[in-house]
């Protein structure tokens, strides 16, 4: 099963995903033409901010079964089998949300797209980027992100360099690589002081 | 929708001060957007820029560095995180030396102009300062007309920020000892325009790639901005308008007038808003004002313009950085007028809100949707009336149904000009000395810098300033920080009893408050001074002295600047705000560390300031043992 496996910890909130998200839906599917089209594309992919700052691109999973696919009562939701996709097929949407309801991510939004040619709003949700896939190319994300807070691949293989390095942390065993890069000094320092500075609103008030 | 409650509660968060939080309210109720809702919408932001590793200065990029050790770790051009971080920085301190510099330009173009006659309602106010300064320029001064000696100061000091001497006359009032560390490392300054125009020579593609040889330039430009652009400015200003000294006033938002004509004078420069004040005073205007149904001419400032007017007037000041929006909000503003600097391009957005108009008077920051008054020394005093006019005219539009004000406006005192302090010691420093040897004052913490709404407004300011002074640790401040105290009611005497046995001791035999207003931004160049005098009294150089530096809630540019010129002169500095400079290492190390071995002080980062005042407290210390007090 492939999958865009998310690091967190390594999301530096710049939001690239987003704009290539963004850029891959869109019509040109260039950046510059993009901003200009109407209706203009958007983001299916959401980098939400926490109050220590840190940050979580948050996106849609293909669960398997979705529960979003499930209560569909127009079956506009469904699964493409190659790449293990919960698609959507615009024309069939009937924008009642109830996918919004089930979502266990909340990432499921209503926009207008092109490929529909009345001025409404349907499920506009993460396809996977299907079409680059098939092209042999990564989703879109995933591409853009520089920090590997996205990674596409096998979801077993990089939920195997997760569990190693916590694994090694529990261990902590000595001479022992670490595949999972650690945090570097100066940048747990900038969190450490963002986080107090979060933190001093909050609590001062 | 809102609900007050929670409003109530969102505006604890956004400010400390009371009457700020009420109008914060206010903002919410009236559905006017503020610079807190807009970091909102910001979130989350940039990473790659926060940590300073992104490069947009030419179009093989923009390039950006992985910040966990991966790739890329390189621009197009190859340069590496340590050189985009330098580059950055370089780029940002230019900028603010810039501004202060050009400030400083204009006030000495405004002195030249007075001193050929050809300005209008300006004078020569100080002429001992302006003969004591032409005499550090070697300018003749014994039976000469104070115009003459004004002529040849002004172009004195305005061919130095292109000379070709390389070298800046107000420099030499540095010690000898601080003087040799910068002529050891390299970092001299030359003169004002030189050092920037170098330094946007220097992050052009393919010039500077190593990382110290940047900063250390960096150090040199923003020592040309506190030693010169900046120190011309305090200096002209104050011939032009007179030094200041101690005077009592008001802040906060309720400085604003119910029945009269509001006038807020917003920005950094006093050239024009002097002519405002002449003009408020004009008794046809106070007429004129009265038959359109106010009750006088009400003028409060805000940011450093306010400090400008503040220190050598008294006019009453409103509020800092993050009050502008906060003061159109009262719906009491009949015109804000602003010169430049930190002024919000959305200004007149919010002013849209109400019926406040905004005037712009500087040429070189004209904002959509305000009136532009085009100012010029020759006509300054007509330009005045016609703005103080365009008030009075514009009172009658106030919905007084949707005015509020908050009561309280807090007392002050502020005109600690360095000569102000030096003569309330008795015209030598060395009182202050006595004190401090003897442990009574532990030292001096300069706190200045602006406000910035990622910290709780004027928490970070008040908190530490407290927290120092209570330490025995004497504060004098400047800018945002000044005007957050003013607020707090720590620029009064009585403020001494939340001083240390020993500071309260000190301030009250003189009368002083325990935290002294020394200006606008650009007289952080006073503190420079004052410092230079200590340090000559002692022998010693500006490194030696138990001094600290804190910006608790910077954001600007200038502020780059300014942390850079204290450093490099030998004063530790705690910011609250991190600069863009954590995605290299190296660079870190350098700021926080390695400078201790160059300048005898260096940076840190502490945005809690109880621990930003544990971090001065052992600077104090570690001076105080060195020096073997
Ligand atoms: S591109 Fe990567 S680092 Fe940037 S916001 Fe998205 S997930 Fe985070
Ligand atoms: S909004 Fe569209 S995709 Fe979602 S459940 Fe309704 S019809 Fe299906
Ligand atoms: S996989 Fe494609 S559609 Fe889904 S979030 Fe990433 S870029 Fe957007
Ligand atoms: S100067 Fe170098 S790092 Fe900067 S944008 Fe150009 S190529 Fe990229």
């Amino acid at each position: 099963m492939k999958t865009v496996f998310v690091r967190p910890e390594l999301c530096i909130g710049c939001r690239h995903c987003e704009v290539a998200c963004a850029i891959e839906h869109a019509e040109s599917k260039n950046l510059f033409d993009a901003i200009v089209e109407d209706p203009v594309s958007k983001p299916r992919i959401y980098v939400e901010p926490a109050i220590n700052y840190l940050t979580f691109p948050n996106r849609c999973r293909h669960c398997d079964p979705a529960p979003c696919m499930q209560v569909c009562p127009t079956e506009a939701l469904y699964r493409d089998v190659d790449t293990g996709t919960v698609a959507i097929d615009y024309a069939k949407c009937i924008g009642c949300s109830v996918c919004a309801m089930a979502c266990p991510f909340g990432i499921i939004q209503f926009q207008n797209v092109f490929q529909t040619d009345n001025d409404r709003e349907v499920n506009a949700k993460c396809d996977n980027c299907i079409e680059r896939q098939k092209d042999g190319r990564i989703p879109a994300c995933a591409e853009a992100c520089k920090t590997g807070a996205l990674e596409f691949g096998d979801a077993n293989e990089l939920i195997r360099v997760s569990r190693k390095d916590f694994s090694m942390r529990i261990i902590k065993s000595a001479g022992t690589d670490v595949e999972v890069p650690k945090i570097p000094e100066n940048i747990a320092a900038f969190r450490n002081i963002m986080k107090k500075i979060a933190e001093t609103r909050e609590e001062t008030a | 929708m809102y609900d007050t409650s929670e409003a109530k509660k969102i505006a604890e968060k956004r400010a400390l001060d009371a009457a700020d939080q009420e109008i914060i309210v206010k903002t919410i109720e009236d559905g006017v957007e503020t610079a807190w809702d807009r970091l909102e919408c910001q979130q989350p932001q940039c990473g790659f820029g926060q940590l300073g590793v992104c490069c947009n200065r030419c179009t093989m990029g923009p390039c950006r560095i992985e910040p966990f050790g991966k790739k890329p770790d390189r621009g197009v051009c190859g340069a590496t995180a340590d050189l985009i971080v330098a580059r950055n920085m370089l780029d940002d301190l230019s900028t603010g030396a810039a501004a202060h510099s050009d400030h400083g330009r204009e006030v000495l173009e405004v002195l030249l102009e007075t001193a050929e006659g050809k300005s209008q309602g300006y004078q020569i106010t100080d002429e001992e300062k302006l003969k004591s300064i032409a005499e550090e320029y070697g300018i003749k001064t014994e039976g000469r007309q104070k115009e003459a000696v004004a002529e040849d100061l002004a172009r004195a000091m305005l061919e130095e920020y292109g000379t070709l001497k390389n070298s800046i006359q107000l420099v030499e009032r540095a010690p000898e000892k601080t003087k040799q560390l910068w002529k050891d490392a390299g970092i001299y300054p030359r003169s004002v325009d030189r050092e920037i125009v170098e330094s946007m020579h220097r992050i052009h593609m393919g010039v500077g790639a190593d990382y110290v040889n940047i900063l250390l330039h960096a150090m040199r430009t923003s020592l040309s901005d506190g030693w010169g652009g900046s120190m011309m400015a305090t200096e002209g200003s104050d011939i032009l308008f007179g030094t200041p000294t101690p005077v009592t006033s008001w802040a906060n938002l309720g400085t604003l007038s119910h029945d009269k004509v509001n006038v807020v004078l917003h920005g950094h420069n006093p050239v024009l808003s002097e002519m405002i004040v002449k003009a408020a005073e004009d008794p046809e205007l106070i007429k004129y004002a009265e038959e359109m149904g106010a009750k006088g001419i009400n003028l409060v400032g805000m940011c450093c313009t306010g400090n400008e007017l503040l220190m050598r007037h008294g006019i009453p000041i409103a509020g800092n950085m993050l009050d502008q929006e906060l003061a159109i909000a009262t719906g009491s503003v009949e015109v804000m007028v602003i010169d430049y600097q930190c002024i919000f391009p959305s200004i007149t957005h919010t002013a849209g809100c109400y019926h406040t108009k905004v005037i712009s008077t500087s040429e070189k920051s004209k904002v959509q949707g305000a009136t532009y008054k085009e100012f010029h020394p020759e006509t300054g005093l007509d330009t005045a009336k016609e703005i103080v006019r365009a008030a009075i005219e514009n009172y009658p539009n106030r919905n007084h149904g949707r005015v509020k004000i908050p009561s309280k406006p807090i007392q002050l005192m502020a005109g600690f000009s360095e000569e102000a302090i030096r003569k309330a010691l008795g015209g030598t420093y060395k009182p202050l000395i006595d004190a401090i040897v003897a442990g009574s004052i532990k030292g001096v913490v300069g706190i200045v810098g602006c406000n910035n709404p990622k910290i709780r407004h004027d928490y970070g300011h008040i908190t530490l300033a407290k927290e120092l002074i209570k330490r025995d640790i004497l504060v004098v401040e400047t800018g945002c920080a000044a005007i957050a105290s003013g607020k707090a009611g720590l620029l009064v005497p009585e403020a001494a009893d939340l001083a240390g046995d020993g500071l309260k001791a000190v301030c009250n035999s003189l009368g002083i408050p325990p935290v002294l207003h020394m200006g606008s931004c650009v007289d952080c160049s006073r503190i420079l001074v004052l410092a230079a005098h200590v340090a000559d009294e002692l022998g010693v150089g500006i490194g030696d002295l138990p001094l600290g530096g804190a910006a608790p809630e910077w954001y600007s540019q200038k502020a780059v600047s300014i942390g850079t010129y204290f450093v490099s002169s030998g004063v530790y500095t705690v910011l609250g705000i991190p600069p863009k400079i954590f995605g290299s290492p190296n660079v870190l190390k350098l700021l926080a560390v390695t400078l201790k071995d160059v300048v005898n002080a260096s940076f840190a980062v502490e945005p809690d300031p109880v621990l930003a005042a544990d971090l001065l407290e052992a600077e104090i210390e570690r001076k105080r043992t060195a020096l073997g007090i």
